[in-house]
C-alpha cells in the first residue's frame, strides 16, 4: 500500500532481480512490492473452484498470478465469478500442494521419490494384480468427467469395468430419473421465465455466476421466486417466498401440487396426450394423495399448496420447478421418486423445450483422435455392484457408488484403486469407514494437495499441476443453464509449474509404458487440433479466444422426427414411469415413500442433520484457501444453525457450543440461534470438517455432514442419502 | 470534472462475498483487511422472517470527516470527490478511524488506516471496478454523478434511494436502492 516504499524498493533493485530472489512462498502483498509497474498479460482459461468450469482471464505479471476476472463471452461467469473461484486462483501458491511424487513410509508419513521411481512400482504392482486377480480388480475413482478420456483407455486395456464417479455423493438420484424418463437433461430457462420453484436448491450457494444473473434479471423483469427449503437459504435471500418445509418431505409436496393440477384441470392436456407415456398410470397409483394429505405430511397448508400449484398453472408454460441439483438429489430414500416428481409436475405444465420453461443447453461435436486399436480383455461384472442383477441393478453404471468400497476390498473384489481429484476420505460418508480404503493392495491418490485420502489410504501420490499449470482438451460450455448457442472453452496453462506436478496424461503414460502398454501416444495439443479442427477453428485461434461460440443450434419445439416425438427414450415421450425400475421389483412411476428416519416430535434434543453448500466454499476441495477461510472466520461460517424457539427449549443460546451426536459420531460444534431454520432439522455447511494435518487453514475447522452418517446406499440410484440421519443436540455441560 | 458515486442495490445482494475477495486481490490485500464488508440483519420470526444484507464501504464523502480530522493531510479529497489516503504522509495517529461514522478504515500491513479508493483506473475509464464487475447480481453500480448520461445518472434517476447516518451531515457518494 505505502506508494513511497514500493518506488524505493524498484528502484533499488531491478524488477527481475527481485523476483528471481523472491522465496517461492511469498504472499500477494509482497508480490505487489516487486511487480506493481509490470506489464499485464491476461491469458484465458477456465475455473476449477467447482465443477462448472467458469471462462476466466488469468492476470499475469512477472511470470505470477495477480488475480483474476471473469470471461466475458463464457456462458457460465459472463465476465463474473463468485469468491470461490477468485479464492481457488490463489491456491495456486497454497500451503497445502504436494511438491512431487511421494510414497508411504508409514502413518501419515512419505518420502519424495521419483517420477521415473513413481511409475516403475505402480507400474510393476498393478500389472502383478491385474495378471493375479484380474483387470476387473482395478478400479478409478474420480469427481467426474474429467479424467474419463484417459481412465476409459487404461481400463479398457486391463479389462477393468469400474470406473466410478463421486456423483453417488451428489446428485445420482436426479440424473438417474432424467435420463429414464426424458433421455436426456433439460435446464431451467431462468431469464425467461416468470414463476420459479426452486426446492432444495440454492442457486445463490452452489454459483454459477450468469445463472444467478439471469435470475435477478428474470425478477427485475417481474418473475416470481418461490423458494421451499427448511433453511432460508441464500436464495431464499431474493425469493418473493420462503416456506419452510420438513426435511425429507418434498416428494409429499410434488405429490399434492400434481393432485390440485390434474383434479382442478390446470395441466396441460394437449401436451400430456401428446408427449407423455403413462399419465394414467401414474394418476391411479396417487389420485389419493391430496392436498390436505400433503399438508399433514410437509407441514406447508394445503391452501399454499393449491396456491402455488395455480401460480404454477397460470405462468405455465413460462414457469418450472428448477430441475435441481445436489439439494434433493442424494439426500433421501425417497430421492429419486423426488427428482421423478419434478419432471411429471414440468410435464403436467407443458413446459418442456418452452422459453421460460425447461429448455436444452446447446452443444456442438467437437472432433476426436483415431487411437490405435488395442486388444480388450473381456471385463467382469462392476465390484460396486451398479447396473447389477442382484445388487444395485438401477443405478447408472456410468455413475456408480462411491460410497461403498471398503466393502469391495473387504470382500476381496478391489484390489488396486486410482483416485483422481476426489477425496472420499473427507467427501464421502463415514470418514473412519472411508479410511478402510488403505486395506487395498494398491492405493494411487492422484490429486493437487495433501488431501485426506492421500494422507490415510494412499501408498503413492502423484501430484497434479494445478489447473493454473495445465493445458486440457477443450470442452463443450454446458450444464445447469440453457442456451441455444454452443461455445467451447480451453483450459490453458497460464503460468509455468511451480513443482514438479505433471498433468493426468503424462501421469498416465507413465504408469501405462511400465506396465508394457502404449495408450498415449499423443500429447495435449494433438488432442486440440483434433477437436477443433474439423470445426474450421485452428488450436491458437481457441487458445487466444479461451472461449467461441458458435450459432444457435437450439430452438423451442419438441424433439419431433417424421411428426412423432423422439426425445431419447424408448417410446419418444415422456415417460412417467421407469421400466428398468419395474425390472428390479419396484415401483416404476413415483409414488410416496416415507423417509427413512424422522426425528421423535417428544424429544426435544432430537433433530434432522441436514446440509448444503456455502457460497464461499466448494465443499472441502476450497477450505484450505486462507482469504475463503477469512470470511468464514468474520462470518461465522462454520456455525451450525438451530432454531430459536427449540434452542430456547434446550437451553442454549447462540454463539454456545452443543454437543451433536448421531449412531456413528459425537462432536462439538457452535451454534448460530436463527429463525431462518425448521424447528425439526439443523443445519450445517458442506465446507468444513477438515482432518489432514497438512492443511494448515482447514484442519480442525468446524465439522462435516459427513461425520455423522454411515455409508448407505439409497436403493433406486445408489445416493448416500445424506440426510437420513437423525442426532441429538445437547448443551456441553459447564 | 467528473464526480464519482456509487449506486448500490442491496436487495438484490445474495452474500456470496464475491465483491470482498475480487478487490482483495485486485489491490492485494491481506487476509486481515478488507475494504467492502457485508452485514447481515435477520428480521421476523419463523417462518415469517426476511434476512437484509447492506454491503458497506467507504462512502467517499462530500464532507469527509476523516479528513477533517486528519492533522497531516494524509487523508485528502480530490476534485473529483474521490477521499484518499497518503500513506506517506500518514503518522499513524488514527484520529480518521472513529472519526468514519461508517466503520470504513481497516488498518493494513504497513499501519496505514487504509480503505476503498473506488479504483480510479477503472472509473476513469468508464469501467466498473473489480467488486462491482464480478457481482453476478449487479449490486453495485458505479459512474459519474455529473455527466447525466451515465449509467448511475440515469439509474438514479428511475429508483428511490437512501443514504447512510445522513445525520452526521457526511454527504456520503453511495446510495443505496430503497425497497
Ligand atoms: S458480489 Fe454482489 S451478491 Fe455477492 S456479496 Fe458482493 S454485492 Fe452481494
Ligand atoms: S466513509 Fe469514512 S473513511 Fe470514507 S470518506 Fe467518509 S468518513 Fe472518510
Ligand atoms: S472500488 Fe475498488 S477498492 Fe473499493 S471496494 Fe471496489 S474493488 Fe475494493
Amino acid at each position: 500500500m505505502t506508494k513511497m516504499r514500493r518506488r524505493t524498493f524498484l528502484k533499488a533493485s531491478a524488477a527481475t532481480a527481485v523476483l528471481s530472489a523472491v522465496p517461492l512462498y511469498f504472499n500477494f502483498n509482497d508480490y505487489q512490492k516487486v511487480a506493481s509497474e509490470a506489464p499485464i498479460n491476461k491469458i484465458p482459461t477456465t475455473c476449477n473452484g467447482c465443477a462448472s468450469m467458469c471462462g476466466l482471464f488469468a492476470h499475469i505479471k512477472n511470470d505470477r498470478l495477480w488475480k483474476i476476472e471473469g470471461h466475458p463471452i463464457h456462458l457460465k461467469s459472463r465476465g463474473r465469478l463468485c469468491a470461490r473461484g477468485h479464492g481457488m486462483a490463489s491456491d495456486l501458491y497454497g500451503k497445502g500442494r504436494v511438491t512431487g511424487p511421494m510414497k508411504r513410509t508409514g502413518e501419515e508419513s512419505f518420502e519424495p521419490i521419483s517420477w521415473e521411481q513413481a511409475f516403475k512400482e505402480i507400474g510393476e504392482k498393478t500389472k502383478e494384480i491385474v495378471n493375479t486377480h484380474g483387470g476387473n480388480s482395478v478400479m478409478w475413482l474420480e469427481h467426474g468427467v474429467r479424467g474419463k478420456y484417459y481412465a476409459d483407455q487404461f481400463l479398457d486395456v486391463i479389462g477393468s469395468s469400474n470406473y466410478v464417479t463421486h456423483y453417488s455423493t451428489c446428485f445420482t438420484s436426479k440424473t438417474n430419473a432424467w435420463q429414464n424418463m426424458v433421455g436426456s437433461s433439460l435446464n431451467g430457462d431462468h431469464e425467461n421465465s416468470k414463476y420459479m420453484i426452486f426446492e432444495g436448491r440454492n442457486f445463490a450457494g452452489g454459483i454459477i455466476p450468469h445463472g444467478m444473473n439471469q435470475i435477478t434479471k428474470a425478477k427485475e423483469k417481474g418473475a416470481k421466486i418461490i423458494v421451499i427449503d427448511p433453511r432460508y437459504s441464500e436464495i431464499a435471500k431474493i425469493a418473493d417466498e420462503w416456506i419452510p418445509i420438513r426435511a425429507g418431505t418434498d416428494l409429499a409436496f410434488r405429490l399434492g401440487l400434481a393432485h390440485v393440477l390434474i383434479t382442478e384441470n390446470l395441466y396441460d392436456k394437449v401436451f400430456v396426450n401428446k408427449y407423455v407415456e403413462g399419465f394414467d398410470e401414474f394418476w391411479n397409483v396417487n389420485k389419493k394423495y391430496t392436498p390436505e394429505w400433503a399438508a399433514e405430511v410437509s407441514g406447508i397448508s394445503a391452501d399454499k399448496i393449491r396456491e402455488i400449484a395455480r401460480e404454477l398453472a397460470k405462468n405455465a408454460p413460462e414457469s418450472f420447478i428448477e430441475p435441481g441439483w445436489h439439494g434433493l438429489h442424494s439426500h433421501y430414500i425417497n430421492s429419486t421418486q423426488t427428482a421423478q416428481m419434478g419432471i411429471v409436475l414440468n410435464a403436467l405444465l407443458g413446459n418442456f423445450y418452452k422459453r421460460g420453461g425447461l429448455m436444452p443447453s446447446a452443444s456442438i461435436a467437437l472432433g476426436s483422435m483415431e487411437l490405435p486399436a488395442q486388444f480388450h480383455p473381456e471385463k467382469g461384472p462392476r465390484i460396486d455392484g451398479a447396473g447389477v442383477e442382484g445388487e444395485f441393478l438401477t443405478v447408472e453404471t456410468g455413475r456408480g457408488i462411491a460410497q461403498r468400497l471398503p466393502d469391495a476390498i473387504e470382500a476381496g473384489k478391489l484390489k488396486a484403486l486410482f483416485v483422481y481429484h476426489f477425496n472420499p476420505l473427507r467427501n464421502a460418508p463415514d470418514p473412519e469407514y472411508q479410511k478402510k480404503i488403505k486395506n487395498a493392495e494398491l492405493v494411487v491418490s492422484i490429486p493437487v494437495d495433501w488431501n485426506e485420502t492421500s494422507i490415510y489410504a494412499a501408498d503413492y501420490i502423484l501430484p497434479e499441476s494445478y489447473y493454473l499449470e495445465r493445458t486440457e482438451a477443450p470442452m463443450n460450455v454446458s450444464g445447469h443453464i440453457s442456451h441455444d448457442h454452443p461455445q467451447i472453452s480451453l483450459r490453458q496453462q497460464v503460468v509455468k509449474p511451480l513443482y514438479d506436478t505433471k498433468p493426468l496424461l503424462d501421469i498416465m503414460r507413465g504408469i501405462s509404458n511400465e506396465m508394457g502398454y502404449s495408450l498415449y501416444d499423443y500429447t495435449v495439443e494433438d488432442q486440440i487440433k483434433a477437436a477443433v479442427e474439423p470445426l474450421g477453428i485452428t488450436p491458437e485461434r481457441l487458445k487466444q479466444a479461451g472461449t467461441i461460440e458458435f450459432p444457435a443450434t437450439v430452438k423451442p419445439g419438441f424433439p419431433e422426427s417424421n411428426g412423432k416425438p423422439s426425445c431419447g427414450t424408448f417410446t419418444g415421450k415422456i415417460e412417467f414411469s421407469i421400466d428398468l425400475f419395474r425390472l428390479d421389483g419396484k415401483m416404476g412411476i413415483p409414488t410416496w415413500i416415507p423417509p427413512m428416519v424422522m426425528p421423535n416430535p417428544d424429544i426435544k434434543e432430537e433433530f434432522r442433520l441436514i446440509h448444503g453448500k456455502c457460497p464461499w466454499h466448494s465443499h472441502g476441495v476450497t477450505s484450505n484457501n486462507p482469504e475463503l477461510m477469512a470470511i468464514t472466520e468474520q462470518y461465522n461460517g462454520t456455525a451450525m444453525w438451530l432454531n430459536t424457539k427449540r434452542a430456547n427449549d434446550l437451553g442454549i443460546k447462540n454463539g454456545d457450543t452443543v454437543i451433536v451426536e448421531s449412531d456413528i459420531a459425537k462432536k462439538t460444534v457452535k451454534v448460530r440461534v436463527t429463525e431462518f431454520i425448521h424447528p425439526e432439522a439443523v443445519w450445517i455447511p458442506a465446507a468444513y470438517g477438515g482432518f489432514s494435518k497438512k492443511f494448515t487453514t482447514s484442519y480442525n475447522v468446524g465439522v462435516n455432514y459427513n461425520d455423522f452418517i454411515p455409508a448407505m446406499v439409497e436403493p433406486h440410484s445408489g445416493s448416500t442419502m445424506s440426510q437420513e440421519v437423525i442426532v441429538t443436540v445437547r448443551k456441553v455441560a459447564n | 470534472m467528473a464526480r464519482y458515486g456509487l449506486l448500490i442495490d442491496a436487495t438484490k445482494c445474495t452474500g456470496c462475498m464475491a465483491c470482498s475477495i475480487a478487490c482483495s486481490h485486485h489491490n492485494q490485500l491481506s487476509t486481515k483487511v478488507d475494504f467492502n464488508r457485508l452485514e447481515f440483519v435477520e428480521k421476523g420470526t419463523y417462518p415469517n422472517v426476511k434476512m437484509e444484507i447492506v454491503p458497506l464501504q467507504c462512502m467517499h464523502c462530500d464532507d469527509p470527516p476523516c479528513a477533517l480530522v486528519c492533522p497531516t493531510q494524509a487523508t485528502y479529497k480530490r476534485d473529483d470527490g474521490l477521499v484518499l489516503v497518503d500513506a506517506n504522509k500518514c503518522i499513524g495517529c488514527y484520529y480518521c478511524i472513529p472519526a468514519c461514522p461508517y466503520d470504513a478504515r481497516q488498518v493494513n500491513e504497513d499501519r496505514v488506516p487504509e480503505k476503498c479508493r473506488f479504483c480510479i483506473e477503472y472509473l476513469s475509464v468508464g469501467e466498473q471496478p473489480p467488486c462491482s464487475s464480478t457481482c453476478m447480481n449487479e449490486v453495485r453500480l458505479f459512474g459519474d454523478l455529473e455527466d447525466p448520461d451515465s449509467e448511475l445518472s440515469k439509474k438514479l434517476g428511475t429508483v428511490s434511494t437512501y443514504q447512510l447516518i445522513p445525520e452526521k451531515g457526511t454527504k456520503p457518494r453511495i446510495y443505496y436502492v430503497k425497497k
